[in-house]
């Protein structure tokens, strides 16, 4: 269907247009009836008739426009427009739905509000941009100081594991709630600084709503690659190439071309490294439900394999206590299996102790396909084995 | 165990899939041989449910899915958000335990598998009094992180075993997305493809 606006600029135009609105036939449908010389006449014309109508038309000498070439198009544009308003984004973080799974766009919406709503507490670094092109957002949680010891968490470097970036914006909301409340984390936040980069991975994550739901890996394509994609937890300077990792780039772990060749690997390290005070940085993945410390790469234990194993027992009995959720703790290459190139066995080996992996829920059962309600659940159950774990660096400063 | 293989000593417990329930206890032992070839178990179980019980479950079930008027089908199960409509819980609940066949044959001592998702299922009306579903399931393979995507014809007649055919769609490394290096859809498209092969 078509639009048609005419303007009758003489008494036998308007007449014609007059005439029109009597052939029923048609089924024309006058958005704009006819009124007077110079009111625009607006004429829906369904298809069978467009051609009779515009010969009509022409016919008299009578002028007109298209309007709309196709009514059906906008009709369809504002379906569209409907579902995704539907998903409005909400005008606060106290009315953003944290049970629910978000897109990119909604997350990167919700980090600007927290910000805004808290701008004394929480600041954006963008630390980088991934391999399309898209920034990385780190929030810095900070009560004052420079430069004041830190801890690192972040979520999402496996864009599939999407129970993780629900549960960092939910860590953001609860960092805020705690230090408005001045309980919890708040007096953590008195000596120390917390980064947390919730969408570690964000092209992997719009691709994983856009095209593959249980898509990994960056989306990188790297020259002499056949394959699109780098395993960004095995691209690490630590054992890098070893065993534990794929050199065939269509593999889910492949290490990639050479360390830190992935912009989202790299931006972590170039952070790490000009910091260089962070005391404890954890990254999380589902699923397995496990509590990780390093090594990966090897089997030789790392020096702090004590106090780590005992920090990760505590850690795990409060993760416990709120829901009876059972996770198993140790070394990674003891408890999950041999991986190179990973974050936290870098992290460790630049000498930052307390590194650990979370792997959250659940154990198989839904996977990577966690229903929403757990969502929650697993945030707070989680942030009490965070808390312990932010706690112990801080009261074991070194 | 020197010059042989791997002998494993289990003792486990089980849950109902649906409720979570405990659903007994088992003891088993594995044996890998060095050389590849399935291992040597034995095991035994408790169970928590007697035999009519679990007789009448399975016709509940059984009759769940007769009662449908049309052919069962659905794809994405779960969905992205974890979501399992209600009408696909029975045909899902049998594409859990025909796929669990198929994770048995094809595990090894160092590759284990979850089920990821069910990516489609339609069902097979038949004239007799069997159950029929022809399935793509998504298997989780680890260490390895890879999806499998297999194909798998299920049959089932309460009171006798699930009988299922399966075909896994080989690794390709390197074919799957060969038109990768074009614009990020192609990838995508080719991807998708290779999944329903």
């Amino acid at each position: 269907h078509q639009v048609l606006r005419v303007v009758p600029s003489s008494h036998e135009e308007l007449q014609r247009l007059q005439e029109l609105q009597g052939l029923e036939h048609l089924k024309l449908d006058f958005w704009l009836a006819p009124r007077g010389l110079g009111s625009p006449v607006d004429i829906r014309v369904p298809f069978p008739s467009l051609q009779p109508v515009k010969a009509h038309l022409e016919a008299s000498g009578v002028s007109y426009s298209i309007m709309i070439e196709d009514v059906q198009e906008l009709l369809d544009e504002e379906q569209r427009e409907m579902i995704r308003s539907s998903r409005r984004l909400p005008l606060s973080t106290s009315t953003f739905n944290y049970e629910a799974y978000h897109t990119l766009d909604e997350i990167y919406a919700f980090m600007d509000m927290l910000v805004a709503e808290n701008p004394n507490l929480v600041s954006k670094l963008e630390i980088g941009r991934s391999t399309e092109n898209r920034p990385l957002y780190v929030l810095k949680f900070s009560t004052g100081g420079s430069n004041r010891p830190a801890v690192w968490i972040d979520t999402g470097i496996h864009s599939r594991e999407w129970v993780t970036q629900a549960s960092g914006v939910w860590f953001a909301k609860k960092i805020v709630e705690d230090h408005a409340n001045n309980e919890g984390v708040a007096s953590i936040l008195d000596t120390m600084d917390i980064f947390l980069e919730i969408v570690t991975n964000p092209d992997g994550f719009a691709y994983t709503h856009s095209t593959n739901r249980m898509w990994r890996k960056t989306r990188s394509k790297h020259s002499g690659s056949i394959c699109v994609g780098v395993d960004p937890n095995r691209n690490w300077d630590a054992g890098f190439g070893g065993s534990g990792a794929s050199g065939n780039s269509c593999t889910e772990t492949y290490h990639g071309p050479y360390p830190n060749s992935e912009p989202e690997v790299k931006s972590i390290v170039d952070f790490v490294k000009a910091h260089g005070n962070i005391k404890a940085f954890v990254s999380i993945h589902s699923y397995s439900q496990l509590l990780l410390y390093p090594y990966g790469y090897t089997t030789t234990p790392v020096p702090d394999q004590q106090e780590l194993h005992e920090l990760s027992a505590k850690a795990v009995a409060a993760l416990s206590s709120l829901y009876g959720t059972k996770y198993k703790y140790g070394s990674i290459i003891t408890t999950i299996y041999k991986a190179s190139g990973g974050t936290i066995d870098w992290t460790y080996n630049q000498g930052i102790k307390y590194s650990f992996t979370f792997e959250l829920r659940d154990t198989g059962r839904y996977g990577f396909l966690l229903p929403a309600k757990q969502i929650v659940p697993t945030a707070e159950e989680t942030w009490l084995a965070l808390k312990v774990i932010m706690e112990h660096a801080r009261d074991n400063m070194y | 165990i020197p010059d042989f293989g791997h002998k494993y000593y289990l003792q486990f417990s089980t849950e109902d899939y649906r409720t979570g329930e405990n659903a007994g206890s088992c003891l088993a032992t594995v044996l890998y041989p060095r050389k590849k070839s399935p291992p040597v178990v034995s095991i035994k179980c408790s169970h928590t449910k007697d035999q009519n019980e679990i007789q009448e479950e399975d016709n509940t079930l059984y009759q769940r899915i007769r009662q449908q008027s049309k052919p069962i089908t659905g794809s994405n199960i779960p969905d992205s958000y974890g979501n399992i409509e209600p009408a696909l819980e029975p045909a899902w609940a049998l594409a859990v335990a025909g796929s669990s066949s198929i994770m048995w044959e094809k595990s090894t001592e160092d590759l284990g598998y979850f089920l990821a998702q069910v990516k489609s299922v339609k069902q097979w009306m038949r004239k007799d009094d069997f159950i029929e579903f022809d399935y793509t399931v998504l298997l989780h393979e680890m260490p390895t992180q890879e999806m499998i995507s297999c194909h798998m014809r299920l049959t089932w007649l309460p009171g006798h075993p699930l009988r299922e055919k399966h075909f896994c769609a080989p690794q390709n490394h390197g074919l799957e997305e060969g038109s990768g290096l074009g614009s990020g859809s192609a990838a995508g498209l080719s991807e998708e493809r290779g999944a329903n092969f």
